[in-house]
């Protein structure tokens, strides 16, 4: 791979010991997928460090230990508890500190604290043809559909690519692999973030690991709804981009080709069959009705607010809301929160059902003596984390739209999308 | 008696490894597949399900993707159950490669189908993932 002369030098050594065993790292991850050289990198969406799972958090305060600080702006992935409000969710107070000092350490790497698998509507914002790294999947849909920044899916090496500024150049960031593989006509007609979660979701089911151009939506999806579509088929179809003309850069009506392009419709029973997938009837009575996956905008907020207002949340059910501290601070003292709070619902940051102790498929250090708290059913209004509940909770799922989840924590029965 | 023979494949993460071969003919998931704490595969979808892969050399067709993967390899790293190496035949995803520089875990690919092909189950393996080279150390055909 072809190196510059500040790369061989972080690489020799010379810039001392956290950087060339970063560097050490990306080289090895551009030969095994034949990089030429390396970019510069704008911005880096990095591990949390994870208290539910052993030796984690470590790995983020050895990095701090030895003075590692970002070289570019960056962000923390969600996190395995609320460092705030850790009492609502009866996290074990072990993990709460354990959790904490990974909070520590990144603050001194310089890393913007925000724990959450929606940095973008904390500020972090990347713009069209900024090379860029992810941890979190949904980021990587939503940076390269959306914002027309570069970025693949990454794993851990995200963090050394923030601490390096560089990143090979591979898969995403060269422009060949960011054009439509597959043609994906519409003819549904999603609205709102949970048809628009299935939507996403059942693209994936029908091709994996594509670049769908998606065409026939009859309105331009707003950014929650576009958001949502994104975290859909990143979940069904690993999918890293999606190619909407007129939304995505630089893509339009104008100069999107369609020839010759493999072809899949995708119509209303498509939907209603993800929605159908996730309440396959094995559901006991829910203890839990989730909103906000991924963690929720402003805008999504007010929308709950609304839909709460003036509601009393059932005896024995609790509305959990996720979303990311920035959001939880723009709300604080508004009458949002007012609507939100008295109707009984808790607001959470940093983490969410599928993130949290809930989790059984974690390997904690068994010191921590973390044990999983029995859950009959959580009804959810994203394809997203019904997946995940039942891939990592192990158990049973409720799918249905916001509204309707919102009314089945209101009247204590479940309400279906249709 | 040792019977000693070299393949060849592509070098995707450094590192030596010796240890028994463990063939498989389906893709694994890091995510799904296996009990981080035992070691043992659990997957339906697997061939090896009830066997261990630690401190074996895993030769399997593919890894099914996840981009979490990278942190369950490092797991079963921090519970002492990683395999000793991978042998893969088509190019892991990068969650993988991530994982496995993370956790030493040498990996080879564009391999496993020639491995499996040639090698029983068991034959002890020695895997230079910088070389991209395996060599058969014992084949336990002459027992």
């Amino acid at each position: 791979m072809l190196l510059t002369s500040n790369d061989k030098a972080i690489l020799d050594g010379s810039r001392g010991e956290v950087l060339q065993k970063a560097m050490e790292a990306l080289v090895q991850l551009g030969e095994a997928f034949d990089a030429k050289d390396m970019v510069d990198i704008g911005y880096a969406h990095v591990h949390a460090g994870m208290a539910l799972y052993k030796g984690d958090v470590e790995l983020i305060e050895e990095l701090a230990s030895l003075g590692a600080k970002m070289k570019v702006p960056s962000s923390t992935n969600i996190a395995n508890v609320d460092m705030g409000s850790w009492k609502q969710t009866n996290a074990p107070e072990k993990l709460v500190l354990l959790q904490k000092r990974a909070e520590v350490a990144h603050q001194s790497m310089g890393t913007g604290g925000c724990f959450t698998c929606t940095p973008y509507w904390a500020g972090h914002w990347p713009t069209w043809n900024t090379h860029m790294v992810s941890i979190e999947s949904g980021v990587t849909i939503f940076s390269n559909s959306i914002l027309g920044a570069l970025s693949n899916r990454d794993g851990y090496f995200a963090t050394y690519a923030g601490l390096t500024g560089r990143y090979p150049r591979f898969g995403y960031h060269l422009q060949e692999n960011r054009k439509p593989t597959h043609l994906i006509k519409i003819e549904a007609s999603p609205s709102g973030t949970s048809d628009f979660t299935a939507l996403g979701y059942a693209i994936g089911l029908k091709i994996i690991n594509a670049v769908p151009l998606i065409s026939g939506l009859k309105l331009r999806p707003n950014l929650d709804e576009l958001d949502a579509m994104g975290v859909g088929m990143a979940t069904s179809g690993g999918m890293a981009m999606f190619v909407l003309p007129d939304v995505t850069p630089p893509y339009t009506s104008e100069n999107i080709s369609i020839e010759n392009l493999p072809t899949f419709k995708i119509n209303e029973s498509d939907l209603r069959l993800v929605y159908d997938d996730f309440c396959n009837g094995k559901e006991q009575n829910f203890d839990i009705v989730h909103l906000g996956c991924p963690h929720a905008s402003y805008e999504e907020m007010k929308h709950y607010a609304k839909l709460l207002n003036g509601k009393k949340i059932s005896n024995n059910i609790e509305l959990w809301i996720t979303t990311n501290r920035t959001v939880r601070e723009m709300i604080r003292n508004t009458d949002l929160i007012k609507s939100i709070e008295s109707s009984g619902a808790k607001i959470i940051s940093d983490t969410c059902p599928i993130s949290c102790h809930f989790a059984r498929t974690v390997s904690p250090d068994p010191k921590l003596g973390i044990k999983p708290p029995k859950i009959n059913a959580v009804v959810v209004d994203s394809a997203k984390q019904a997946r995940y509940i039942r891939d990592m909770i192990h158990c049973p799922t409720l799918f249905t739209s916001t509204e309707k989840a919102v009314e089945s924590a209101v009247c204590g029965n479940f309400i279906p999308r249709w | 008696m040792s019977n000693k023979q070299d393949f060849f494949g592509q070098p995707i993460v450094h590192g030596i490894a010796t240890g028994p071969a463990l063939i498989s003919k389906k893709a694994i998931s890091f995510l799904g597949d296996l009990n981080i704490t035992t070691g043992e595969v659990t997957g339906e979808l697997s061939d090896l399900i009830g066997k261990k892969i630690s401190k074996t050399i895993l030769v399997v067709p593919s890894t099914r993707g996840s981009a979490g993967a990278w942190r369950f390899i490092y797991q079963l790293k921090q519970f002492e159950n990683h395999p000793a190496a991978i042998i893969t035949t088509e190019l892991p995803d990068p969650s993988v490669v991530q994982g496995a520089i993370l956790a030493k875990i040498p990996i080879i690919s564009n391999l496993a189908n020639i491995i499996s092909n040639t090698i029983l189950n068991n034959a002890t393996l020695k895997v230079d993932g910088r070389l991209g080279k395996v060599t058969v150390v014992d084949d336990k055909n002459n027992k």
